[in-house]
């Protein structure tokens, strides 16, 4: 470390300089506690008047005896972009750390592998589990991913490969449903349901996901493509390729990362999504592998559905559901962003 | 000289961008097997008119064209002439080395034969006659797996010739092909273009006039004025053109007196 540093002479300290960003640091709150302590302020009250403005100003002092004027505001705004990301870092890990340890009472293998056929509210934690909305989910997102990929890939690639004049209709309607609440897509489908008497399946549940994940595939898909530079579509269009050949061999694979990443952003847009799913789908406690009769569960439908009970036992159902949700998402994301690492491994290796 | 000895020839040629004209009137001939340098200041349409030989300037929204461009007696933008067949007989080499990023050097060279939909038998083979015919097999022997985007900027320039010159084109079209490389490069891909025009016409836009000299055989001095039109000035055999240019304008261009 002390050679690292010293191949670094924009990162040497002299030591005078060390104590005091040191005390900058370590001083401010103990002697916040303490007059806290003495006086008997509200803690909250002394934290927000006096630490903040004591540390931001010992900051700013050690920044100015440094370099000056410029130093103070370079350690003003170091203090500030710390004190913001730890804010928000504090908050995502409680809410991680409380669904963490609430669900953690609720998970056991039999609660991943059950179904809640025969559980009421109160049954006891050690019958039951979400096998079923596990299974349901997946199927759910399987069935919009699978029409909701292809075509938004396809409005990618028009937009970006064609000189039509409809582009910019297509654009702006695109941009205009991805702004669409996720409610008012449920409500569409279920005027659907109502005005064509189709009964309530997996499928209208998929439906009412589709718009929601559409616009997100094919608004990034086309990001990703227009990052392709078009010198590598004119090189293979130079060697006598017709259009589509260029377009599979050179320009889809220099964008792989970014449609899968395309992939993935749709998948998260849906894959939480609960309101159009409780208007659109017939919730079941039963496993249901059948898209198009009857009722089915949704990881995000059965926390709705167990959240709302006094029950103790529900609520830790619904905390365990909602820790299999994030542990669902995790298993997706990751063997998503490994596939597309070992492909680019494979193509680099290849002899 | 008879019309067969002449690898291709353009009859009137006029381009457009939208409504802006950039070039009037241009007759060209390209002899067989001799290498042809366009050469001219910036803007005058020299580019421009290279790429209308392999058609590529209609890929160019808003591009217009007028006249004949012949190739074994037929117009290429002929009613039923593809562009696709086109671009398979007359190569191009863009100003800046444009290897694809995602295959192997090997890949790479194969790559217009692959995109052009023919079959390969011998891949091996043509890999190395295309490598060896640009002056980097020796360089890259070893490496045929490796990133096309791990070689320098002089190899991947002489990868994007192997890569035309593995579709054995008829006739060879060099934008610039120098302007981003170290001398050292340079000469190495002007020794290549020597040594290919054996068997292939080559067409180079060059601003380098030390470069044009050194490699071409026949000279066209292209020019633009503000609000006019680019046309050829001049066009005789390069020793005519920089040593006794009967028009004063190419005298004071190649001269350096402008440009």
């Amino acid at each position: 470390m002390a050679n690292f540093i010293q191949n670094q002479p924009w990162k040497r300290n002299s030591v005078s300089r060390r104590v005091q960003i040191l005390l900058a640091i370590v001083v401010p709150l103990p002697l916040v506690s303490l007059v806290a302590l003495l006086s008997g302020l509200d803690p909250t009250m002394t934290f927000i008047t006096l630490f903040l403005p004591l540390q931001l100003f010992a900051a700013g002092l050690v920044g100015y005896l440094s370099y000056g004027k410029r130093g103070f505001g370079d350690a003003a705004l170091l203090f500030i972009t710390t004190f913001l990301s730890l804010f928000v870092l504090i908050l995502l890990m409680s809410v991680l750390w409380s669904v963490v340890t609430e669900g953690f009472k609720a998970l056991s293998p039999q609660f991943i592998y059950q179904n809640n056929k025969y559980v009421d509210q109160t049954t006891s934690l050690e019958f039951g589990g979400v096998g079923h909305a596990i299974l349901g989910t997946l199927l759910l997102i399987l069935m919009t991913t699978l029409a909701a990929v292809p075509l938004g890939f396809a409005m990618a690639i028009y937009l970006t490969q064609s000189q039509s004049k409809a582009r910019n209709l297509v654009r702006t309607f695109t941009q205009a449903i991805s702004g669409l609440p996720s409610v008012v897509s449920g409500l569409f489908i279920l005027a659907i349901i109502e005005a064509t008497g189709i009964g309530r399946s997996g499928l209208t549940g998929a439906l009412a996901l589709f718009p929601l994940m559409l616009p997100t595939v094919a608004r990034v898909a086309e990001e990703s493509l227009k990052l392709v530079p078009v010198d590598l579509r004119y090189a293979a269009l130079a060697l006598g390729s017709p259009n589509y050949r260029a377009f599979f061999r050179v320009i889809l694979p220099a964008a792989k990362t970014g449609l899968l990443t395309a992939v993935l952003l749709g998948l998260a847009r849906i894959v939480g999504e609960t309101a159009p799913l409780l208007l659109t789908l017939n919730p079941s406690s039963a496993t249901n592998l059948n898209p198009f009769d009857g009722g089915m569960m949704a990881l995000p439908t059965y926390v709705y559905n167990y959240l709302a009970s006094y029950y103790d036992t529900s609520q830790a159902r619904a905390w365990g559901a909602s820790l299999v949700l994030l542990i669902l998402v995790a298993i997706l994301f990751g063997t998503a962003r490994i596939i597309g690492r070992q492909k680019s491994l494979k193509s680099k290796g290849k002899k | 000289m008879s019309t067969d000895s002449f690898a291709m020839t353009a009859e009137n040629v006029s381009v457009w961008f939208g409504e802006r004209k950039v070039l009037e009137d241009v007759n060209l001939s390209f002899p067989a097997r001799q290498v042809t340098a366009l050469i001219g200041p910036s803007g005058c349409g020299k580019s421009t008119f290279l790429r209308t030989l392999n058609r590529m300037h209609e890929l160019i929204p808003g591009a217009g064209l007028a006249g004949s461009i012949y190739l074994d007696g037929q117009d290429i933008y002929g009613e039923d002439v593809d562009a696709v067949s086109v671009r398979i007989k007359v190569g191009m080499v863009f100003q800046k080395p444009n290897p694809f990023p995602t295959m192997s050097i090997q890949d790479n060279v194969l790559s217009g034969l692959k995109l052009s939909g023919r079959k390969i038998d011998n891949a091996a083979e043509v890999v190395e006659t295309s490598l060896r015919r640009a002056s980097m097999w020796n360089e890259v022997k070893d490496r045929l797996g490796d990133q096309a985007t791990s070689l320098s900027g002089g190899q991947q320039q002489r990868l994007c010739i192997a890569r035309s010159l593995a579709m054995n084109p008829e006739i060879l079209l060099m934008d610039e092909p120098c302007s981003a490389l170290d001398p050292g490069s340079t000469r190495r891909i002007e020794e290549t273009i020597n040594e290919l025009k054996d068997s292939m016409s080559i067409v180079i836009v060059t601003h380098n006039m030390q470069q044009a000299q050194r490699v071409s055989d026949l000279t066209a001095f292209f020019l633009a004025d503000d609000n006019v039109p680019g046309g050829v000035v001049e066009f005789g055999s390069t020793q005519q053109v920089f040593h006794g240019p009967i028009d004063s304008r190419t005298n004071d261009y190649v001269n350096g007196h402008f440009g």
